[in-house]
């Protein structure tokens, strides 16, 4: 902004401020009010959903997976989906940094002195893009399910299956339903569908790399294996 | 002293109605008994402005010692813009969810204890023994929540609204450390019951520092107290949620309110002057 | 001005100003340098004294698969400062000789961003619930965004007990590095990028 456009805003600022009201009491009334509304909301929050107390700290354990508070999902999830390990640290460290500096810049690079949302385009929908860019990872966060069980509902028979399946580790590559990771391995939701029930068995026995083989289950326990294709034959 | 708006000031200073004439009903009372009356009426008149008199004496007493009354006629008597609406009760609402939290936090303060092995019993004895403690404890708990939700309402106010654009850019500058440290403020907290939420979440945490190249495990070590999670490390965390941060947060807030107050909040941006614009094309 | 002599530069307000701002740093020194030096002090020194703890007869273990011990590396924490340990014997056809340890005592933490794994029999496989790290029997990363493979213990046998000593760190050659923190990659440029501390 140079410096008529300054002084033109700053005049036509005097001219606004001088036709409204003053502070007290009429914004105070207003944020009073809204002050009583927050903290109502507060205390029904804590009334309702009370605070919670987990087990205690345990770091031997090897069941437990982590999760952060929802403020901090959208993160989580950008790390869920930058899978190569050369990127880890661009995903921890240098996006949230990236964008800090971007937000503490912002009226340096933004110079346009119109403000009002419809007239500034570009401003308008970057917000918003980044607006439904870390809604959209709070919720993918969210509702990602437990990668040490299924939660999909199955017939009886096929539960026994299920519970091979959510103790083998298959969630740690593939997604079955709402858990599991989306990767290195493909989406199981639907194997039943693609592959025939012999199919499946063979890629158990004799998977494509990274995946491991789970011969030595077929040898040691050929019931659970079975169980374990019949459950994978049925997911269609 | 004057300190009060013109509506409240004028039913104030209305005349006290005049004492009751005597009528005709009361020459049988005898004129010592209506003088006796209407001398009590006068006293009773007396008493009550005298009363009336006491606190504007001890305000005009602060004022005079402490030059506070022109600061508080102009801080609470400054105009807003025309057409000032709901949307502008975002920030007001994010600091008293601030000071809520403050108050709360105090409260557990009293009861936690930051040791590894004790933290987590402490919490529960809050939970169980302490009256109101559990209730405390979620206002505290859910208050974090609402801080961050009205913190990023307001900043997105202020984003479309284009109020950080000239002259307002220091201010949200300092807007944007003060979400930083609400972030850094739930990060911090989130370990202190010692649950395996927390511990994990701050494990994790902690390994997202030291990623970072070549200075990463060092800051990691820092947070931690060295390099595996030890006793110093709820310590650390209870002294940076609990001292380091608020006092940064307090200091910040002071800032950015007095900008606010001596900048003005700007006018919904959808509002134009139309005097100033008459005058602009005056000018050309 | 009386008393200066021809080209005298200290004058006395200058005098006096660099007397204030110097006063002023030695006082700020005085209180600051030792509350920073409390709070960086525990990056200078080794955190946890090396140390090997007893995790059972050499009966309780085999070649062909992990069994989960617990360790206490810190007893002032308690919980917090134990760790569970999947300790196997050294396999002379799968291992290599290279790192000369009696048994194979592997971190249960993922070398990604720390979170606690899993040994799982059926796939012979070491999975991560976080972010999709699969790890394969030698502690070698299979799949997913772990950076190096898991750290090892060191591991030596007593009269005829197993003890599981200091932790290490393995690039992915299994090369022996100290200890770093599970997001350092330690290839190649990277152990530079990701140097060892003081603390380890």
């Amino acid at each position: 902004m140079n410096a008529r456009e300054k002084e033109q805003y700053l005049r036509e600022y005097a001219v606004l401020k001088s036709q409204g009201k003053p502070f007290f009491p009429y914004a105070v009334l207003k944020d009073s009010l809204m002050a009583c509304i927050v903290l109502i909301v507060i205390i029904t929050m804590a009334i309702l959903f009370g605070s919670e107390l987990g087990p205690k700290a345990d770091l031997t354990s090897t069941t437990y997976s982590p999760r952060p508070e929802w403020y901090f999902f959208f993160l989580f999830e950008l790390l869920r989906v930058v899978k190569p390990p050369a990127l880890v640290f661009i995903a921890t460290v240098g996006i949230p940094t990236i964008c800090m500096v971007l937000l503490i810049l912002l009226p340096f690079f933004d110079r346009n002195p119109e403000r009002n949302p419809l007239k500034r385009p570009i401003a308008t929908l970057a917000g918003i893009t980044v607006i439904a860019a870390m809604a959209y990872l709070t919720i993918e966060g969210a509702v990602a399910g437990s990668p040490t069980e299924i939660e999909m509902g199955v017939a009886k028979q096929l539960e026994p299956g299920r519970a091979v399946a959510a103790s083998s580790g298959c969630l740690g590559c593939h997604k079955i339903g709402d858990n599991g990771n989306s990767g290195p391995g493909p989406d199981l939701t639907k194997v039943g569908a693609r592959l025939p029930r012999q199919a499946i068995a063979r890629t158990l026995i004799n998977p494509t790399p990274p995946m491991p083989t789970y011969s030595k289950l077929r040898q040691q326990n050929p019931k659970e294996f079975s169980q374990l294709v019949e459950f994978l034959a049925a997911l269609k | 002293m004057k300190l009060l708006p013109g509506p409240l000031r004028r039913r104030r200073e209305e005349p006290a109605p005049p004492p009751r004439e005597a009528g005709d009903g009361d020459l049988r009372k005898g004129h010592e008994q209506v003088a006796l009356e209407r001398e009590k009426e006068a006293d009773r008149q007396r008493r009550r402005e005298a009363l009336q008199e006491v606190p504007i004496a001890v305000a005009g007493w602060i004022d005079e010692r402490t030059g506070a009354g022109p600061f508080l006629r102009g801080f609470l008597y400054r105009k807003v813009p025309k057409g000032t609406n709901w949307f502008y009760t975002l920030g007001s609402a994010t600091m008293f969810a601030f000071l809520s939290q403050a108050v709360t936090g105090v409260f557990l303060a009293m009861y936690y204890k930051p040791t590894a092995t004790e933290a987590y019993s402490s919490i529960q004895h809050i939970d169980e023994d302490i009256f109101l403690g559990q209730f405390v404890r979620g206002m505290h708990k859910w208050g974090a929540s609402v801080m961050v939700v009205l913190i990023f309402l307001h900043m997105g106010r202020t984003f479309f609204f284009g109020a950080y654009k000239y002259p307002r850019e220091l201010n949200w500058i300092i807007g944007v450390v003060l979400l930083i440290l609400t972030m850094a403020m739930g990060l911090t907290g989130y370990l202190l019951p010692f649950d395996m939420r927390g511990l994990w979440a701050t494990v994790v945490a902690v390994n997202l520092n030291s990623s970072g190249p070549i200075v990463g495990p060092y800051l990691a070590d820092f947070l931690r107290g060295g390099a595996e999670f030890g006793a110093t490390t709820i310590s650390r965390f209870y002294a940076i949620h609990m001292l380091l941060i608020p006092v940064l947060i307090a200091a910040l807030i002071g800032a950015h309110l007095y900008l606010v107050a001596k900048l003005g909040t700007t006018a919904p941006p959808w509002l134009k002057a139309e005097k100033a614009r008459e005058l602009a094309k005056e000018e050309i | 001005m009386p008393g200066a002599f021809e080209g005298e530069t200290v004058t006395r307000r200058r005098l006096f100003t660099g007397g204030a701002m110097a006063a002023g740093g030695v006082a700020t020194a005085a209180f600051g340098l030792p509350a920073l030096g409390f709070a960086v002090g525990p990056l200078f020194e080794r955190s946890v004294p090396p140390s090997f703890h007893d995790v059972g007869p050499v009966a309780d273990f085999n070649p062909q698969t992990y069994v989960a011990k617990v360790i206490t590396i810190d007893a002032e924490v308690a919980e917090a400062g134990k760790a569970t340990v999947y300790v196997r014997r050294f396999d002379a056809t799968r291992d290599s000789d290279r790192l000369k340890q009696p048994y194979v005592a592997i971190s249960n933490r993922c070398m990604h961003l720390g979170c606690p794994i899993r040994y799982v029999q059926a796939s012979e496989r070491f999975i991560c619930p976080c972010h999709g790290g699969v790890y394969e029997f030698d502690g070698k990363v299979a799949g997913g965004p772990p950076v190096r493979p898991l750290d090892r213990f060191e591991t030596k046998v007593e009269r005829g007990r197993v003890k599981v000593g200091p932790r290490f760190s393995l690039d992915s050659h299994l090369h022996r590095f100290k200890v770093r923190d599970p997001s350092n990659h330690l290839d190649g440029l990277w152990q530079y990028i990701y140097p060892s501390r003081p603390t380890t």
